[in-house]
């Protein structure tokens, strides 16, 4: 391969693996907290997409600080829905069979899916172009969006692990996961702090699809691939693992990106490969930890 | 061992008199949609040996509908093979992909059986997308002939397949296997102790449901003429857990029904609004919370509270 191509798509799969982590941390912690597999997550990704679509191409123009906002706007936006989705719809479930709460966020895929084409139409939204200007590599160009992108996903990675383990919140999040009737023997009230578990998850979804936006186009169906992408990077990192996210990312980003140049054949399949001989000699994930059950 | 006959059985009976009959009340059209239905409910009949019977939740179900309907569409079209050789060559494939899949998936249960089942639905997934020169890629195989090619003689045989097959479940789980299935279900530990091989029993459940799945494929891929890589996605596998939960996953009678209303559902709503995956989604969250056991526990209420009265 030309040492160009080389560079450039290694910051392809850089990027693409930033906007993974994005998604799957916040999958991955709702699930180790609650224990919940929430498979309208990708769905919440998809709103954040519009979101930031509709602040900076329709009402403020294209410029770092309109995305700044608008990534602000699809962060609350999303975690306003995560609360309302808990505290409304997954509440009620909590004592009944788990596969309700599976059925509940799969109906909510269709929901959401539908209201964003009510609201935004069916048609691919796309950027008309890359915030900022970009560094050239040969005859091809490195958007400076994706280098921003990578310290966005670095710095989201270092917000989490010092919000669970110096913050008081972050503590009783981990006691919680841990064991929930401990916890509230203890007094941590569990209600307020799965709301904002819930809320912290789908804002990071919210911030995945505002982050992913400019380069991979907003539609209706978008939540799909990325759900399903987002399972194999937790499955392979590790169910309720931060770190364990962050490391699936990199070897499902790299090794899509990578495999689509180079075997164009195994461009998915090996992901899921890779995944299938993760859990089939440590069903755990790399860095995950024994799954007690709760329920 | 002697099997008595029960509520679930009269059940499956009536409900398959009103489908025999049901084709003189339709248009073509219709006819065309309930046998989807009643392929779905099959699909269902057999997601549930393994679900609802034997405790493990798949959630790679539609690999084997895709074998079926991959293998005797590539049999059919690609191959140029005669329908009994096309036939075998689906089944086949199915007890290939069953056996590894459910070799390798189940070293774990639960949420990590699921994910393996996901993982490996997803890959056959991929291989449909890109062995194009086999199965099409993206745009699927078309033309597939139909035996009969009258959609009502079809339905005939659709219905024939179905009924014989889900008495045969409602059979088969009532059978020392099936209490077996049931065991591993309740207790693997105890099932265990008991000189059970666990899993071995999950093995059986597993190429059995998988060859539920692969028959409905088979019938579906000549009635819709016509199959593209979606019936491989996850969101189908999703779908096949969906109806079965929707129904009631406690018997083999609320599994079918739950196909049969599945595809009611859908069609109402998409003949009413545009935004037809919106009345869906509302309807599926509805029975959430109206429904937890599936339309079999709404019946089961009723009749306790009728009795009580």
């Amino acid at each position: 391969m030309d040492i160009n191509l080389f560079i450039v798509q290694f910051f392809n799969a850089l990027f693409f693996a930033s906007i993974l982590f994005l998604i799957s941390s916040g999958l991955s912690l709702i699930y180790g907290i609650m224990k919940i597999l929430n498979l309208a997550h990708g769905a919440l990704y998809m709103v954040g997409a519009y979101i930031t679509f509709t602040v900076v191409i329709l009402w403020l123009g294209l410029s770092w600080y309109s995305m700044v906002v608008a990534y602000l706007a699809s962060i609350a936006v999303v975690a306003a829905l995560g609360i309302f989705i808990e505290r409304v719809l997954l509440k009620p479930l909590y004592n009944k069979p788990q596969d309700l709460q599976l059925l509940l966020t799969f109906a909510l895929i269709f929901i959401l899916d539908d209201i964003v084409k009510m609201i935004w139409g069916a048609q691919y939204k796309a950027f008309p172009t890359i915030p900022g200007w970009s560094i050239p590599v040969g005859d091809f160009q490195i958007p400076i969006y994706f280098i921003v992108t990578v310290f966005i996903a670095i710095g989201v990675g270092l917000f989490l692990h010092w919000f669970f383990t110096r913050t008081t919140y972050g503590k009783m999040v981990r006691a919680i996961s841990y064991s929930l009737e401990t916890s509230s023997l203890l007094g941590i009230n569990t209600d307020r702090l799965f709301a904002l578990s819930f809320a912290l998850g789908a804002g990071l979804a919210g911030l995945a699809g505002g982050v992913a936006v400019p380069l991979y186009t907003a539609s209706p169906g978008m939540g799909g691939d990325a759900i399903v992408l987002s399972f194999a990077v937790i499955v392979i990192g590790g169910m309720g693992s931060i770190l364990g996210a962050f490391v699936g990312s990199l070897i499902v980003g790299f090794s899509r990106v990578f495999m689509a140049i180079l075997f164009p054949v195994f461009e998915i399949a090996l992901i899921y490969v890779i995944m299938a001989v993760i859990l089939m000699f440590k069903p755990t994930g790399l860095f995950g930890m024994e799954m007690r059950e709760r329920r | 061992m002697r099997i008595p006959i029960d509520k679930e059985l009269y059940s499956l009976l009536i409900l398959f008199l009103f489908l025999a009959v049901m084709p003189q009340f339709l248009s073509t059209y219709n006819v065309r949609l309930l046998s989807v239905g009643i392929l779905y409910g099959l699909a269902a009949v057999g997601f549930n040996i393994l679900y609802g019977y034997t405790g493990l939740i798949s959630f790679g179900h539609a690999m084997f509908w895709s074998a079926g309907a991959y293998g005797i569409a590539i049999g059919l079209v690609k191959l140029n093979l005669d329908p009994m050789l096309s036939i075998l060559l689906a089944f086949t494939l199915t007890f290939v992909v069953a056996v590894t899949t459910g070799y390798l998936s189940l070293k774990h249960t639960e949420i990590y059986f699921a994910m393996l089942t996901l993982a490996f639905a997803q890959l056959i997934y991929a291989l449909i997308i890109k062995l194009r020169d086999i199965t099409g890629g993206d745009e699927g195989i078309y033309g597939i002939p139909r035996f009969p090619p009258d959609i009502e003689q079809y339905y005939y045989l659709v219905y024939i397949v179905a009924f014989a097959l889900v008495i045969l479940a409602w059979w088969i789980v009532r059978t020392p296997l099936g209490l077996g299935f049931q065991a591993v279900r309740d207790n693997p530990y105890r099932a265990e102790a008991l000189g059970m091989d666990v899993g071995r029993v999950r093995l059986i459940s597993f190429i059995l449901s998988a060859f539920y799945l692969s028959a409905a494929g088979i019938l579906y891929a000549p009635l819709n003429r016509a199959i593209t890589p979606d019936i491989a996605f996850w969101t189908f596998s999703a779908i096949i857990v969906i109806m079965t939960i929707i129904g009631g996953s406690k018997n083999m009678f609320g599994a079918f029904i739950g196909g049969l209303i599945f595809i009611y559902i859908n069609t109402q709503a998409m003949n009413l609004t545009e935004f037809w995956q919106l009345t869906l989604g509302i309807i599926l969250a509805l029975l959430v919370y109206l429904a937890p056991y599936g339309v079999v526990g709404i019946v089961d209420r009723v009749v306790d509270y009728v009795r009580k009265r």
